[in-house]
């Protein structure tokens, strides 16, 4: 049987404060941990994004995978008001122009000190969802209630829940329910059998493959995925297949 | 690349080798959903991957009562002779009931084979007075102590602690469970290298890269154990660990069995 492809929805370069046993801070270092877990591709954003500022560590991404074959972009972003990032349509253009087809946001006063409430990033929020450009959320930062108020508010919009973990089953279930635009990846999704469970109820789509390379191993959501009791086609679907596709669908 | 891409890969049970988890569970806990947590599923999700033993507590013993889960570990061991084994679960709250349950699981039980506590979940520090008693009676019989260890400055049962007591009770072969944490690891290395009676265990839900290299290039494979927290957590997601990483095939056997069984007589 071929090899799935993997597509990482979760990966980062740049240096952490608090390195969990190795500084891996480079695109050389994350292409080693890609090469050992045998991932192709991967959606990357920079450390310096979320632990300095966004406009700098969005240009040291741009740098740093500047020719790299199969990296792909995701910036952080704020919302506009402080201008500190253009307003949402200007934004979204120059993301175009750049070929960045999702975002991650880091709220909260212990982040970047923004609410993620309509009055703060609705204009934001909305431009997103009329591009479909898929918002990735620490589940830890935002927690449960506000990403539902999200899933609620904007139904085109695809969220990736990061951070999920084999104890968040109670919250996300009833969410899988109700919002087929909620997705989790697995760098963390380590419920026994849960995998299977969600694929079962709810579909494949709502998993998408993630590992928090280089921090953690991508080994473990590989196997995660490999020995999965699911189908071939659902596991290429969490694989990449959904990932490919709402890339694709972004800024369309 | 190692000799287990493909099949980690394709995922299939990695058969041809003997696979001991030594750090497994059993039963439901508070805060979580778990789709499959009887000894029956864990069975079938050892063989799935290739999982020939586990040693097991019963969860609702770490955060309930002791009794009741050492009761369920007999079960599952009696359900499944040769494939499960058990970790009797003591409480340093309860030291008189303690010595109790490690007599009678380990006289009525063959199978019973180390000894589990969890300081955070029992909220008893590991170094009170209390747990000296019990761990006097492990030590008399030269057995493994598997504890919980998670966060640097968990004020009950920390790395700095468990080194305490592993130099106090050098006839005791400790295990640092979870290798004493994503964040914990280097910390517990620095306290535990020159003690060769406190091991590791791989078990993470959590996995930082390199981890597993780390650790055997530090205190050598010879002091680190398999396990996978199963059905607490998958234990899928070990097996990419373990099997994928950067290490030699002989000191991969030493963790997923020849260590386990340098300590543990499995019949």
């Amino acid at each position: 049987m071929a090899k799935l492809k993997f597509f990482d929805c979760n990966c980062s370069v740049g240096r952490v404060p608090y390195p969990l046993i190795m500084d891996i801070p480079n695109v050389d270092g994350l292409r080693r941990e890609m090469e050992t877990a045998g991932i192709e591709e991967a959606l990357v954003y920079h450390t310096v994004a979320r632990d300095a500022g966004p406009h700098l560590g969005n240009k040291l991404l741009e740098e740093a995978l500047a020719g790299q074959e199969g990296l792909y972009p995701c910036w952080v972003v704020l919302p506009h008001h402080t201008g500190e990032m253009p307003p949402p349509g200007k934004l979204l253009k120059i993301m175009e122009e750049k070929n960045v087809r999702a975002v991650r946001m880091y709220p909260t006063n212990n982040f970047h000190s923004f609410s993620m409430a309509d009055w703060n990033v609705g204009e934001l929020l909305c431009s997103l969802a009329e591009a479909r450009v898929p918002l990735m959320l620490d589940i830890e930062i935002v927690w449960w209630e506000t990403l539902q108020t999200i899933l609620d508010k904007y139904p085109g919009l695809p969220v990736i829940a990061t951070s999920v973990s084999y104890r968040h089953n109670r919250f996300s279930y009833p969410l899988f329910e109700r919002y087929d635009n909620l997705h989790v990846e697995t760098s963390r999704y380590f419920g026994a059998e849960t995998v299977e469970e969600v694929v079962n109820r709810y579909g494949a789509h709502h998993i998408l493959f993630g590992t928090s390379m280089p921090q953690y191993t991508g080994t473990s959501a590989i196997s995660l995925i490999s020995y999965a009791a699911i189908s071939r086609e659902d596991k290429e679907v969490i694989a990449g297949g959904t990932l490919r596709t709402l890339l694709k669908e972004a800024l369309s | 690349m190692t000799d287990y891409f493909d099949r980690i890969h394709e995922g299939l049970p990695i058969d041809d080798v003997e696979i001991i988890d030594m750090h497994a569970h059993l039963g439901p806990y508070f805060n979580m959903h778990i789709p499959s947590m009887d000894a029956d599923g864990m069975i079938i999700m050892m063989d799935q991957l290739g999982i020939d033993k586990t040693v097991l507590s019963a969860t609702p013993g770490l955060c309930g009562d002791m009794v009741l889960g050492n009761n369920m570990t007999i079960d599952a061991i009696r359900s499944h002779r040769g494939r499960m084994y058990g970790a009797c679960i003591v409480n340093g709250n309860y030291p008189e009931l303690s010595l109790d349950e490690l007599e009678r699981c380990f006289t009525e039980e063959p199978d019973m084979v180390i000894v589990k506590t969890h300081p955070i979940l029992a909220k008893c520090k590991m170094d009170d007075y209390r747990m000296q008693g019990i761990c006097k009676w492990v030590a008399d019989r030269k057995l493994m102590l598997l504890v919980h260890t998670w966060l640097d400055q968990d004020p009950y049962g920390s790395q700095d602690q468990l080194t305490r007591m592993a130099k106090d009770y050098p006839d005791i072969s400790w295990i640092m469970g979870h290798s004493g944490g994503p964040y914990g690891t280097t910390h517990g290395i620095e306290l535990a290298a020159d003690l060769p009676n406190v091991m590791f265990d791989i078990t993470m839900s959590m996995c930082p890269a390199r981890q597993i290299e780390f650790l055997v290039d530090t205190v050598g494979a010879d002091r680190v154990l398999f396990g996978t927290d199963n059905p607490f957590i998958d234990p899928k997601p070990q097996m990419g660990r373990i099997f994928l990483a950067d290490i030699s095939n002989e000191d991969r056997m030493k963790i997923v069995s020849w260590n386990a069984r340098r300590y543990v007589d499995f019949g």
